[in-house]
Order: C-alpha cells, then structure tokens, then sequence
C-alpha cells in the first residue's frame, strides 16, 4: 500500500500562484479529502499527484518511489473525474477495460476482470451500451469500475458526486465509502461539498487560495477549527463569528462579561466563534446572557433559525427547536455554551490554544 | 412555411425540372422555336461519346484525389491549430485567406506562378537544384491535372480545417486527462479519441467537398481551359463544351442530369457506408 508524501509544491500559471509550497502526506489506505471553496487549487494538487500538471516547485513520492515528472500512465493512479470522461465512442465493457488494453492485457484476461468489476458495481447488464444509453447513476459505475479495475495504487476523484441528483448522491456516498473500506486503497478526494468530507473521510484537508488550513479528522476539523477560515467554512449553518474584548483574563462581548477567560497571552481584541446550535435562547437581564432584539426568523424544517442583533450590524443566529416561537423585534437575550466556545486572534486569524479557554464562574453585570 | 415552399419551388424544384425537361429535346439556342422531344437520344449521344467516358474517368481521378488530400491535409491542421499556443488565433484567421480569394484571381496568379518559362515555382526548384530542366507545369497532361488538383487543394483545404477544427474544440478535455491516466500515448489518443469523434463530420466533410469538387467547373477552365487537349476535362466542363461552344443544349442537359444521378447515388452510398447518424437514432 501507498503513501503520499507532497513537500513544498507550488504551482503557478502564468503570474496567478495556484498553489504555494504545500506540504501534505496521505497516509496508506487512508481516504483524505481535500476540501475548500472554488478556486483554493484542491482540483490543481490533484491534477499535479495525477500528473495531468506538471509542479513549478517541490516533489511528490508515491512510497519511496519520486513520481513528479513521470507521465500520468506510470503512476499507477486511477482517476474519477467530476464529468466521468467516458469514451463515448467504445462500449461500457471497453470503456472499463481501456486502461488493461492499451497496457497490452491479454484479451481473456481483461474480459475476466472487467465482468469481476462489473459485477460487484451490478452493471454486467450494461457493458455492451455506449456511455450515451446510460443514467448519470450508471455513467458514475462505470467510471468507478474504471478506476477500479486497474487495481491502481492509488484512487484519484474529482468531485465525481457533483453531477448526480441529490437523492442518488447521498446513496453514492454510501457506496464508495463501502468501496473504499473493501478495497483499502488510498484515496484523495476532492469536493467543494463538507458533508461529503464529513460523510466519507478519514481525513479532512481543509485548503484556501493555495494553502492548507487545516489537517484533520472530520471530529478535529468540525470541533477545533485551527483559524477562522476552518471556522467559517466547516458547519451548517456557519459558525457565529463576532467581535469580543479580553478585559483583564475575562471575555467580553459588546462590554457583557461571559463566563470565559482569556488564555493568558491572548490580545486585547478577540474575535469569539460559537455554532449557533451552541446557542441558546434566554430572557434578558440572566446573568452570562447577551441581550439583544430579534433580526430574523428562519423555519429550517425541525429546527428553527433565531438571529439576534446583540448590537449595531453584530448579529447571532441561535439554532432552537421549531416549536420555540419569537417575532421580530422582540428584546430577548441570547447564552453562549461556554465549553464550545472558540477564540480567535483577529491579526492572524489563528485559534487561540483551546486548553486555555477555561470556565469561569460567572459575575453579575 | 409558405416563403419556404416558394423559394424551393422557384430555385430548387424548378431548374432540376428545367434540366430534365431540357435533357429530352433538341434544342439549339439559334433556333429557339425549334425543340423537339427527342426522347433518349441525348443521353445515348452522351453515353457514346469517347469524350464524356475520357471526362468521366478525368473527374473521378479530380475528385478523388482533391478530397482525400483536402481530407488528410485538413485534419492535419486543424490538428496543429487546436494546439493551445500563444497567437494561434492570428493563424487561424490567415487560413481562411485562399477560401476569400475570388477563384479567378487564384487561377490567373497561379497560371503566371506555373509558367514554364517566367513563373517563380520553377525559377524556384531550378535555384534550389530539386529540378534540373523547366516542369512545363500546365502543358503537358499530368502535370496539368497534377496543377488544377494542387490549386484545388490550396483552395479548400481551409473548409475542411474549419469544419474539423470547430469538432476539435468541442471534445472535452477530460477525455485526453483519462486516457492519459489510463496509459495511452498520443497516437492512442487520437486513434481512439480523436478519430472516433470526428468520424462524423468527416463523413459530412467528404460529401460535400466530393459533390463540390466533382461539379466544379471554374478552376479547371480558368487554369487550363481543359487542355492540354482534353487531359483535364471533368464532366462540368464537358457539359458546358457541348451546351456552350457545339449548341447543344439537349446534351448539355443530359450530361448535368447524368451527374445529378452519379452524385445522389454516390452519397447515398458513402453515408450509408460510413454509418453518418445511426449513433444519434440508437440513443
């Protein structure tokens, strides 16, 4: 089994730097997503592993083996790319077994193993269509049975959910995690969509305008973000993201006091996160609550979506049962679950050390 | 629909019926009154005479060997146009410049080109040593047919490149990425990709660059007026011979319908062969 180990790739077109000396290693068997908002170059690094593009900087090993400079065919990589880019002139059996015939597989065998593959993706019915004859359910089978019956070192896959209907997509995710866990074949997958990270990796590499944010576990990244841009993408509804003040050790917001202290060596400005499930509605006046007036009112079917301006332009949005009713314009204040709140410091948007953000009792106002 | 069927009846239905009417009688434009029916005995005039089989066989050898080279050229280019190189655009643009140029200006340059005594191309290969006496390029029957076929070529290889080249551009990128993954170097790739793709506008290409070249009659008699002799007639020049120059407008119109026959036939032929469209009705 395969690792990958990237040191120090950069990539740039013409002037626009796509990516900028990344580092990253996929540990063997591992199925790591690469995720981020269009254009932070997670399609690029994957195009480079595959060696469709060829790095400006930096190296990529395959194991012990060096890969960047080597034609995509030597790779032993299989791809699954966002269009499935099947032939569509050659039949679904042919379309298969392409990789095996142009490798100069012997005719019996290759017949042998592109029925094994069909079979276990349930399309021996189909092998003799062309790729136009086929649902977009279909078309993705035998795109993974392409991948698949190669036996490749290493699966590639490009958004390859994107193109099917949200019903089919969601049983899809199933599958290829199965897949994946059957075959123990390292995977790097590439999505702009943080369910399918969440649903299906092992490991989530959070990526922004060509750097990596963030390396983790899908628990990691969605519970202990490293920086604001790992906050505010991970999470639906985004996390709450509003200024706060560290007064002597003490977290403030708008001049409330929280039962939070500031780690020591933090900085006077303070950006809080909180996801507004961590929120909860309060009557004003409690102590440790923020007061505020209702915003807007959001029904998202059982739950229902309360955001309060705590004060000019500083909103939090609550996430509360759908049978809590409030209007708008209400004044009702708003309580922060101290354990799940996370600082940040605003100048270099890094996560404040999280051992550090302890409970304090609160004091009255 | 009604605009429709007035401009096809008037500029389609009527001159074929035109043509075959005409081809049935006898008639001489000096004595216009005088027309009549003659039944088959302008086609049996044509079917006996030396010339039009001599004709016939020259416009089989025009034909075909224009539209495969067209064919072969065209895709080459368009092939090295498809490159994504920087100012490409500007070569794609010139192409197009044989295909603007009006065809008498092309034959009256190239004449003056092809001169045996004055022209560049021989002051040219003779300069260069490749020849060692003067090519009489459009006197002797060979290289007179060799020289029509070339201006042809130049001519309208351009459609060819356009045509294929707007194919080109419309096969996705993802294809080649896949069967790079898969292996394939780039003769694979365009045997089983490229190929494939252009299997049917090539088909299109082909029939209307033979039915074209096969009816063409202006750049023959611009370059060479069908000489030397007979060498380079075709059957359009031979129509226009006996209509025009001997009066016989029967003939003529025989002759034409004769073509319009060959043609149909012929296409009908090569699109069933080619299986042009049979993809588009299994979907």
């Amino acid at each position: 089994m395969t690792d990958v180990a990237i040191r120090g790739l950069s990539k740039s077109f013409g002037t626009n730097r796509v990516l900028k000396a990344l580092d990253l290693t996929v540990p063997s068997r591992q199925f790591v997503t690469l995720l981020g908002p269009s254009g932070c170059g997670k399609t690029t690094l994957l195009r480079l592993i595959a060696g469709l593009e060829q790095p400006t900087e930096g190296e990529i090993r395959f194991g012990e083996r060096r890969v960047d400079g080597l034609p995509p065919g030597e790779r032993n990589i299989a791809m699954v790319f966002q269009s499935y880019a099947l032939y569509p002139t050659m039949d679904v059996a042919r379309n298969i077994g392409y990789g095996l015939e142009v490798r100069g597989t012997p005719k019996a065998e290759r017949r042998e193993r592109v029925g094994a593959v069909a079979k276990v993706l349930e399309i021996l019915h189909l092998l003799g269509r062309k790729p136009r004859e086929l649902s977009g359910g279909q078309r993705q089978r035998v795109a993974l049975g392409r991948a698949m019956v190669r036996k490749p070192d290493i699966f590639l896959m490009d958004e390859p959910l994107s193109n099917l209907d949200a019903k089919l997509r969601a049983a899809m995710r199933g599958e290829l995690r199965r897949f994946h866990l059957d075959l123990g074949t390292t995977t790097i997958y590439v999505t702009h969509d943080q369910l399918e990270a969440m649903t299906m990796s092992d490991l989530v590499v959070v990526m922004n305008e060509g750097v990596v944010q963030q390396i983790g576990t899908p628990e990691e990244v969605y519970a202990r973000p490293a920086n604001l841009f790992v906050a505010g993408f991970i999470g639906t509804p985004p996390m709450n993201l509003i200024p706060a003040r560290n007064e002597g050790g003490r977290v403030t917001v708008e001049g409330h006091p929280l039962p939070v202290a500031a780690p020591a060596g933090a900085p006077a400005e303070l950006i809080l996160g909180i996801r507004p499930q961590d929120v909860s509605m309060a009557t004003p006046g409690e102590p440790g609550t923020i007061p505020g007036k209702v915003w807007m009112v959001e029904l998202i079917g059982s739950e229902r979506l309360i955001e309060v301006e705590i004060a000019p332009k500083v909103r939090v949005t609550a996430e509360v049962r759908a049978s809590h009713r409030a209007a708008l314009d209400d004044a009702v204040a708003v309580r922060l679950d101290p354990a799940q709140i996370h600082l940040f410091d605003p100048a270099s948007g890094q996560a404040l050390p999280r051992e550090a953000v302890r409970e304090v009792g609160a004091r009255p106002a | 629909m009604l605009p429709l069927l007035v401009s096809v009846a008037l500029f389609l239905v009527w001159p074929i019926v035109e043509a075959i009417r005409l081809s049935f009688v006898r008639y001489n434009p000096l004595r216009p009154d005088d027309q009549p029916f003659v039944w088959f005995d302008n086609y049996l005039f044509v079917l006996e005479d030396p010339l039009f089989w001599e004709s016939f066989r020259q416009a089989l050898v025009w034909t075909g060997i224009s539209t495969l080279a067209q064919a072969v050229i065209g895709v080459g280019l368009a092939l090295l146009l498809h490159q994504p190189l920087r100012g490409i655009n500007a070569f794609r643009g010139l192409l197009l410049f044989p295909y603007i140029v009006p065809t008498v200006v092309i034959a009256l340059n190239w004449r003056w080109l092809f001169n045996a005594e004055i022209g560049i191309v021989n002051h040219l290969l003779l300069s260069a040593g490749i020849i060692s006496e003067r090519v009489a390029w459009l006197s002797t029957p060979d290289m007179a047919m060799a020289s029509a076929i070339l201006l042809n070529v130049w001519k309208y290889t351009p459609f060819v490149v356009i045509v294929v080249l707007a194919r080109l551009q419309t096969i996705p990128t993802e294809l080649y990425d896949a069967a790079k993954v898969d292996g394939a170097g780039a003769i694979r790739r365009f045997r089983d990709i490229t190929l494939p793709q252009l299997a049917e506008v090539l088909a299109v290409v082909v029939v209307f660059r033979t039915i074209w070249t096969f009816n063409k009659f202006e750049e023959i008699y611009l370059l060479t007026r069908g000489g030397p002799g007979t060498s380079t007639y075709n059957l359009a020049l031979y129509a226009f011979d006996q209509a025009m120059a001997n009066l016989r407008m029967g003939v003529g119109a025989a002759s034409g319908v004769i073509m319009l026959g060959l043609l149909l036939a012929g296409s009908l032929l090569y699109i069933r062969l080619t299986g042009f469209g049979r993809e588009d009705r299994a979907a």
